[in-house]
């Protein structure tokens, strides 16, 4: 529907009615972008605070750990994208052909979803554990093993991607979502012009999809720059920065009381979600009706 | 390994790896040494307050910003809905000082308002469109009976908004129990601390404690997976509306 006009007698109740949620939004969300910016430029700490240019962002840009966090959220948003949104495309199309007990799988698949990011990292430190471990227990079978994952420089940082990598069920459920409103009519007259189900998945599901894994890819993608619970309790971002995200880094800088310098790494962390959706969005067209 | 949730179950019920007497230990631990009961009151606080205080705040902005076109709706519209694709932990320090500056740090009823807060903007968009989706003609025939703005608000908008509210409710409530960022950086005494920090603290407490840990990760994670369970097409249709509108 249209919306209307405001029907006279009516502005004071509608001005209080907005007025709670403007006043969240102010104080949580503008003020604090507004004191991140404007001290991002400051050294502040506690009682101090002296405004000192692009220092922090000089300091920042030389600082080898700061590039190994840009390398490390990027490589978590690459296994996202490369990994995860593509593998959970393709269970949510298996899953839409409603094979026996697609249901259960759906739940199965999706319970992961539900679970917090500390709970998961307990399990993994125990499956990665180097004398306990699953992993370990499992591969000495077969006579290999013995790593020691999380500590180990070359495999830190994979072992923490493969704790996230196969939570599809947000993107099974959106694709599935999607392919319920796609008309049967198309696949018929497809089937009638002899294409196969893989063809007609290719030509007729995909492309329908593309606003859907566009956003999947979306949400990922600002999940993974915040990435933070996972990776502060399996290895703090050890071992020797290895698995450091950029939230990471900030926070440290934030603990050693170094809040402007935390806030120069605050903006960079808005600034590349910002272009990244902006990226996303034109990629995929996002907003534009697929039909 | 298909899903890690099949991990944690046979990590947590496959005794056979560990000495055997352990396995009860853990969950012992959890209540004894932990006090993990102490965190989850803590927990539903914050999630059952924060839901209901971002519910309350969306509902009242999404209605007048649904149904009426004024000089900035468009903006305040768009203002409330990018907070939802911000990533907050860039905000860290930020929200820190603010929350200290208004005596909300380390209390509860400043993470009640905070985890509100939090959830602001995604219910807003939610209920917004939903909102905007409803005939106006029942507002309308009350308005023309001499019905107040808050009349209307109170005994035809919110019933018929209740499918969306319980969507809403549900994901909100998993994200708040879920939420580990805000709560570490925002509290730092042991008792106004939340479930998940309290896993942070089987790890460094109990430094080698599988057992007890994993018990803990299996007792958290228990609540937003029955939740779930019960209502699997709410937290579906809430996280596919918060997702495409």
């Amino acid at each position: 529907m249209v919306a209307s006009r405001v029907p006279p007698g009516m502005a004071r109740p509608v001005a209080v009615s907005i007025a709670p949620g403007a006043i969240l939004f102010t104080v949580f969300f503008l003020a604090p972008f507004a004191v991140l910016i404007g001290s991002s430029f400051a050294s502040w700490g506690g009682l101090d605070f002296t405004f000192t240019g692009w220092d922090n962002y000089q300091t920042m840009v030389q600082d080898p750990v700061f590039w190994k966090a840009v390398r490390n959220t990027l490589f978590y948003s690459a296994v996202s994208i490369v990994i995860q949104v593509p593998f959970g495309v393709v269970v949510g199309i298996i899953l839409s052909q409603k094979l026996p007990g697609w249901r259960t799988f759906r739940t199965v698949i999706f319970v992961p979803f539900v679970i917090s990011g500390a709970a998961y990292a307990l399990v993994y430190a125990a499956f990665y554990n180097s004398r306990y471990g699953l992993l370990n227990q499992t591969l000495s079978v077969v006579g290999a093993g013995g790593k020691d994952w999380l500590y180990d420089t070359s495999t830190a940082r994979s072992a923490v991607a493969a704790t996230f990598a196969f939570i599809i069920g947000f993107t099974v459920i959106l694709v599935m979502a999607e392919i319920a409103s796609i008309p049967r009519e198309l696949y018929e007259a497809a089937e009638t012009d002899g294409a196969s189900l893989l063809q007609q998945h290719l030509r007729i599901t995909l492309p329908l999809l593309r606003n859907v894994i566009g956003t999947c890819i979306l949400v990922r993608l600002l999940g993974d720059i915040g990435m933070f619970d996972v990776v502060f309790i399996l290895t703090s971002g050890g071992p020797n920065d290895s698995t450091v995200t950029l939230a990471l880094y900030a926070y440290r800088a934030y603990l050693d009381g170094a809040w402007g310098y935390a806030n120069a790494v605050g903006t960079t962390i808005l600034l590349i979600g910002l272009i990244l959706i902006v990226t996303v969005r034109r990629a995929f067209r996002i907003g534009e009706r697929a039909l | 390994m298909l899903s890690s949730f099949k991990t944690a179950d046979q990590f947590t019920s496959g005794s056979g790896f560990w000495p055997s007497p352990f396995t009860d230990s853990g969950y012992i631990d959890a209540f004894t040494q932990v006090r993990l009961h102490e965190y989850v009151a803590n927990t539903l606080l914050y999630a059952v307050g924060g839901t209901t205080g971002a519910l309350t705040v969306a509902l009242l902005a999404a209605y007048p910003l649904a149904r009426y076109r004024f000089r900035g709706s468009g903006s305040i519209t768009a203002a409330f809905s990018l907070a939802l694709a911000v990533p907050l932990v860039g905000l860290a320090t930020p929200e820190f000082f603010i929350m200290r500056e208004l005596g909300l740090f380390n209390s509860r009823p400043g993470m009640v308002i905070f985890y509100a807060a939090l959830m602001f903007p995604l219910s807003f968009v939610v209920l917004r469109s939903f909102l905007a989706s409803l005939p106006p003609e029942l507002e309308e025939a009350a308005h023309v009976d001499g019905a107040g703005y808050f009349a209307i608000l109170r005994t035809i908008v919110l019933p018929l908004s209740r499918p969306a509210l319980a969507t809403v409710a549900v994901v909100s409530f998993v994200l708040i129990w879920n939420e580990f960022f805000f709560a570490n950086l925002l509290t730092v005494s042991q008792r106004n601390q939340n479930v998940q920090l309290a896993l942070a603290g089987f790890k460094s407490q109990f430094g080698s404690n599988v057992t007890g840990s994993l018990a803990g990760a299996t007792l958290v994670m228990i609540v937003p997976v029955i939740l779930f369970l019960l209502l699997q097409r709410q937290v579906i249709a809430g996280l596919t509306a918060g997702a495409t509108k």
